[in-house]
């Protein structure tokens, strides 16, 4: 393995990022994405060396693999993915294409929407208000899972991740609740 | 497919990579069999040395290059050749080493290969240098051709061919221009363990380069481009809008400053001449003025002089008036006076009867003067007055008073000394009751008497302290009977009756004297009255002539008056005059102060008053005439003017400035200041063409950045329609056991949407949908607009241009049966390695096909290595595979594979390999009608 580390141009802002457990969006971050494409296995085998696993997904994302999270991590994942998983739901009740979710605008009526609809499931998991469904989705924004412009969420390409689990569990026809507790094991 | 089979005959190594001599057939699928590390690769491995021949693209796996040079070309006797048959006839293609530099060089030659030909008759191989004699001895005259001129001749680049030179095209491809392509995806299907997603796309990407309109959009800079124009006219318009009234107001300013030029224009040659002339008319004007008032104060002086004469003949003649009139009532006086005075002799008779009286008088007086003074007379009455009272008290008291008493109670002596010490008044009060005098203890008097006694001697008082001679003193009463005392107040009482009278007659004469003076003064007054009648008397006598006199000087005076008062009104008006005179000199020499002042203060000795005529100005169309009285002024306000007029330069060029400022600046190119105004009032004159203008720039805009994208998006889906093709040239046959396997682009939704959205938007704008730049709708307010270019600003500017690359990316596709189909970016972990082998050729050698002129297949080789871990099933459809897109399959294995046509072993004899095709195996199906035919 041959580094030549001033080609890395990128490599402070890259592992700063993604070190702190946020996902890089390719059409957030464009310019470290491209990067990260066009060295990716540079920055792999530097980062591996250092301990990290850079998964770079093609459909515009990155991020460090890592084994466990904090009980922090893991109850914010936990209700970040049961809080997709309900959105997603109740998207495809609208007749939207899942696979379209970088297009979806989560506003406030939305949100409200959710609530109403799938509250008792959301109070379960102690979420307890459309206030937390608003705090849940800023601690994922700030993990690159969303991002919030012109007063709205948007879903980000990392949801992929969500989405590719819910379909493998959908797959396996588990109930819906295994199917929370294990996201947070496959995710981290 | 024609009936002959051009294509690759044999692979020939002499004395190289380790082989004495190798012959591999290439007509067929080959089936190498050698164990580990004997030189199956490196006999596959030569074959790059002819087909790719750029050493770039020559891929020798850990092998340095300078090894594998020294492994292939040892000496100058080594020999890597190639039979190939083309439409044009047999060939060989051959590379030989040149020895101890282990540099190798090409050849090429028309006709078999044949290897007698590379053999001396020693049984020695043919040294380079022999080597193209040697050849032209066998009847194939071969030529050394420089690698880049071979490359060209074998990929059918015509360009780069000498029109002498055989057809030696082996690769036609449908574009020479992607040789290069061609080579790597060559050298890559050699060694295909590292072929990924992004290679393939790569490789595609430059395998439909041509279909594509493959350019590099710089999306910001085309956007800038097309809209630099539109942003900056509406940043003009914008700023001319905001300014509006300030525009306004330079428009006026502008007005009178043209104005103000014509005035000055018109105004400074007849100022020039004005200046001129004003000396000789000044010191002119200021002589005539100076003798005019110099004969003024001539007049003016005789003038006071006969006043001053009036004034005193005025004087003298108002005395003599005065004088007269006192005359005049002195007369009237007297004639009142001595109105019932009929003639002097009366007054004279008067005064002779008053006379008479008068002297009577005195003759009467003189006797009475003999007599005392009636003031003694008087006194005398008063004393004796008084001492008849004393006499009547004395009388009263004789019998009992204080004398008597004392007498009565004291010695003598002391009795007669204390009479000398009592007044007589005392010592006559009576002593009666109730009267001043009380002695009312006899006894206690006379023992007071007693001790007086004692006090008193030899007429000494002697008291305490105090010693009184009484020698001098007389006794104050002695006491008179009755009778002496009525005796003598009888005497008394005559005494007053003779004084009375007596006064009685002194008294008269005082009033006869009085009466007296009465008369004297009568006289006096009578002779005055008669000195004052003789006067009145004459008065009247010469009254005509006094009258006379009176009028005469009254006349006088009235003349006098009237002259002075001409003399006043002619000296005020020659003092108006001379008054007139000074302030005409004055004001002629504050005429030529300020003129003097305004010589010096006039700024149109310097720019821009120098070029004035040249700068735009409004004809003036006042009469510029000049009267010289009238310069001062017009040479101050023409000044005044000049410095209006840079004030209003400095205005305009300020309130330019200010506009620049603002970021109005489309009409400073303009090549003056002047022009630059005259542009921006036309412009903001025509403010909303201009709005309808930029509009429609705008509209353009949008269209010129669309039709760009659009460029973009057509080639995006020119791709997808070629990957569909290439898909169903690699989905010809099953694959392994997979069902699907698809290469599929998958856009960049967020991309290929922004697009979309500019595309969409410009069709709105060509259709002519409403699309108002200065409504809501407008074009650079549009937020998804905006959003959508952002997005593409920001990839564009992340990669340094937008391609169609960046528009999608590849994923493979893999089903088995009974699977649903899965994406995979790596098809190394899409399947098992066989399968996945399997794929990455398939790939590969459809990418190539894709590459080559279907008109002209010419049958090529490739190579599996490691071979065995296709089972017999997947090879053979390798096999056929690999044969339609136009090649022949080496497979390269420890045992041999019985599906291919031959199977070669390596034989090794003193350490060094070789094939002979003494050794080939040809195998032929035993049963015919169960299998398909080989082509
Ligand atoms: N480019 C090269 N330069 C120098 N030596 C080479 C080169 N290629 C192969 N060799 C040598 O040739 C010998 C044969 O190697 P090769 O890879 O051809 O064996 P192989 O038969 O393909 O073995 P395997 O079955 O293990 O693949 C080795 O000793 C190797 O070092
Ligand atoms: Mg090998």
């Amino acid at each position: 393995m041959t580094l030549i580390l001033t080609q890395l141009t990128q490599l402070q802002p890259l592992f700063k990022l993604l070190s702190s457990g946020t996902h890089l969006n390719r059409f957030q971050d464009t310019e470290l994405w491209v990067e990260l494409e066009n060295q990716q296995s540079h920055y792999q085998d530097l980062f591996a060396a250092l301990g990290f696993v850079l998964v770079v997904d093609g459909r515009g994302f990155a991020y460090f693999k890592t084994d466990q999270g904090s009980s922090y991590t893991g109850k914010l994942t936990r209700r970040l993915a049961l809080l997709l998983m309900l959105l997603f739901e109740y998207q495809a009740d609208q007749g939207l294409h899942l696979f379209q979710f970088q297009q979806w605008r989560l506003d406030t009526a939305l949100l409200e929407k959710l609530w109403q609809q799938y509250h008792a499931i959301l109070e379960a998991e102690e979420m307890n208000s459309p206030q937390m469904l608003t705090e849940i989705l800023d601690s994922a924004a700030r993990v690159g899972f969303l991002v919030f412009e012109d007063q709205a969420y948007r879903l980000l390409t990392a949801v992929h991740r969500y989405l590719d689990l819910f379909e493998e569990l959908a797959q396996a026809e588990r109930p819906d609740q295994l199917q929370v507790e294990n996201a947070e094991e496959a995710l981290f | 497919m024609s009936l002959i089979q051009y294509g690759f005959q044999k692979l020939v190594l002499l004395n190289s990579a380790g082989y004495s001599r190798a012959e591999l057939p290439l007509d067929d699928s080959v089936s190498i069999i050698a164990p580990n590390n004997t030189g199956k690769t490196s006999l596959i491995n030569a074959l790059q040395f002819l087909l790719i021949l750029n050493k770039q693209h020559m891929e020798f796996g850990a092998h340095s290059f300078e090894n594998t040079r020294r492994f292939y070309f040892p000496d100058n006797s080594a020999y890597i050749l190639l039979e190939v048959l083309l439409p044009s006839g047999m060939a060989v293609i051959g590379c030989v080493g040149k020895g101890l530099s282990h540099d190798y060089e090409y050849f090429a030659y028309q006709g078999s290969l044949d290897l007698d030909d590379y053999r001396l008759d020693d049984g020695k191989l043919v040294t380079q240098p022999q080597l193209i004699g040697r050849l032209f001895e066998c009847g194939k005259p071969a030529k050394i051709y420089p690698q880049a001129e071979l490359r060209a001749l074998l990929y059918g680049n015509r360009q780069k061919q000498r029109s002498d030179d055989p057809d030696f095209t082996i690769f036609p491809l449908e574009f020479t221009s992607q040789a290069a392509t061609y080579q790597r995806i060559l050298t890559r299907t050699l060694r295909l363990d590292r072929l990924d997603s992004k290679e393939v796309k790569n490789y595609l990407l430059e395998i439909f380069k041509n279909d594509l309109q493959d350019r590099r959009v710089d999306f910001k800079s085309e956007w800038d481009k097309s809209f630099a124009d539109v942003n900056y006219d509406k940043s003009q318009y914008d700023a001319v809008f905001r300014n509006q009234t300030l525009i306004a107001d330079m428009e006026d300013n502008q007005q009178t400053r043209r104005t103000l030029r014509g005035k000055i224009t018109l105004w400074r040659p007849v100022i020039e001449q004005g200046l001129y002339e004003w000396e000789a008319y000044y010191n002119n004007t200021f002589e005539q003025l100076t003798q005019q008032l110099k004969g003024l104060v001539v007049d003016i002086q005789a003038l006071e002089n006969r006043q001053k004469a009036v004034y005193k003949d005025q004087a003298e003649t108002d005395n003599l008036l005065k004088g007269q009139q006192k005359i005049e009532q002195h007369c009237q006086e007297l004639t009142l006076r001595f109105e019932f005075v009929s003639d002097l002799l009366q007054l004279q008779n008067q005064r002779q009867s008053l006379q008479e009286q008068r002297d009577e008088r005195v003759r009467v007086i003189k006797n009475a003067e003999q007599q005392q003074s009636p003031e003694s007379i008087k006194r005398n009455l008063v004393k004796v007055g008084k001492e008849h009272a004393d006499l009547q008290r004395q009388l009263a008291s004789l019998n009992n008073n204080l004398y008597l008493q004392l007498q009565k109670l004291l010695p003598t002596d002391s009795f007669e000394l204390l009479t000398r010490l009592l007044a007589k008044s005392v010592l006559s009060l009576p002593a009666t009751e109730n009267s001043a005098v009380k002695l009312d203890n006899a006894v206690a008097f006379q023992s007071f008497a007693a001790q007086l006694e004692n006090n008193l001697s030899a007429n000494r008082l002697e008291l305490p302290g105090l010693s009184l001679d009484l020698s001098a003193l007389e006794a104050n009463l002695t006491l008179k009977t009755a009778q002496e005392l009525e005796t003598e107040i009888s005497d008394c009482k005559r005494q007053l009756v003779e004084l009375q009278n007596l006064l009685q007659t002194v008294e008269t004469l005082a009033e006869k004297k009085r009466q007296q003076q009465e008369l004297e003064r009568q006289i006096e007054v009578l002779d005055a009255d008669i000195t004052d009648y003789k006067e009145l008397l004459l008065m009247q006598a010469n009254g005509a002539e006094r009258l006379q006199i009176l009028a005469e000087v009254l006349q006088k005076l009235e003349a006098l008056k009237r002259e002075e008062l001409t003399l006043t009104d002619q000296k005020s008006s020659i003092s108006q005059q001379q008054d007139d005179n000074k302030i005409t000199q004055k004001e002629l020499q504050s005429q030529h102060q300020r003129i003097n002042n305004a010589r010096h203060q006039r700024l149109d000795q310097h720019p821009p008053f120098t070029y004035l005529e040249q700068l735009p100005f409004l004809p003036c169309m006042e009469m510029a005439k000049l009267a010289m009285p009238v310069l001062a002024d017009r040479i101050e306000s023409y000044n005044r003017d000049c410095q209006k007029l840079n004030t209003l330069d400095d205005n305009l060029n300020r309130q330019l400035m200010d506009l620049h400022r603002d970021g109005l600046n489309k009409f400073q190119t303009q090549d003056s200041t002047e022009q630059e105004l005259d542009a921006l009032f036309a412009y903001t004159v025509n403010l909303s063409q201009e709005q309808a203008a930029i509009e429609r720039k705008a509209r353009s805009a949008v269209v010129q950045i669309a039709a760009i994208l659009r460029d973009l998006r057509d080639s995006l889906e020119t791709l997808k329609r070629r990957m569909r093709e290439f898909n169903n040239k690699i989905n010809r046959r099953q694959l392994s056991d997979l069902k699907v396997f698809k290469i599929e682009p998958r856009e960049e939704e967020a991309l290929v949407k922004a697009i979309q959205t500019l595309i969409s938007t410009s069709e709105q704008v060509e259709s002519g949908n409403s699309f108002d730049l200065f409504d809501h709708n407008a074009v650079l307010d549009d937020k998804e607009l905006n959003h959508a270019k952002d997005t593409l600003i920001k990839e564009g500017e992340a990669r340094g241009g937008l391609r169609v690359e960046h528009l999608f990316r590849l994923v493979f596709i893999i089903a088995k049966e009974n699977q649903t189909p899965a994406e995979f970016e790596d098809i190394d972990s899409a399947a098992s390695n066989g399968t996945v082998l399997m794929a990455k050729l398939i790939t590969g050698l459809a990418m190539l096909n894709q590459m080559q002129d279907p008109r002209k297949t010419i049958k090529t080789a490739c190579y599996l290595d490691e071979a065995a871990s296709l089972d017999q099933h997947n090879q053979r459809n390798l096999i056929e595979i690999a044969a339609e897109f136009g090649f022949t399959l080496i497979f390269a294995s420890p045992e041999p594979q019985i599906t291919a046509r031959y199977c070669v072993p390596i034989g090794t004899t003193n350490g060094k390999n070789h094939i002979s095709r003494l050794n080939w195996q040809i195998l032929e199906p035993i049963n015919n009608a169960d299998l398909k035919p080989l082509p």
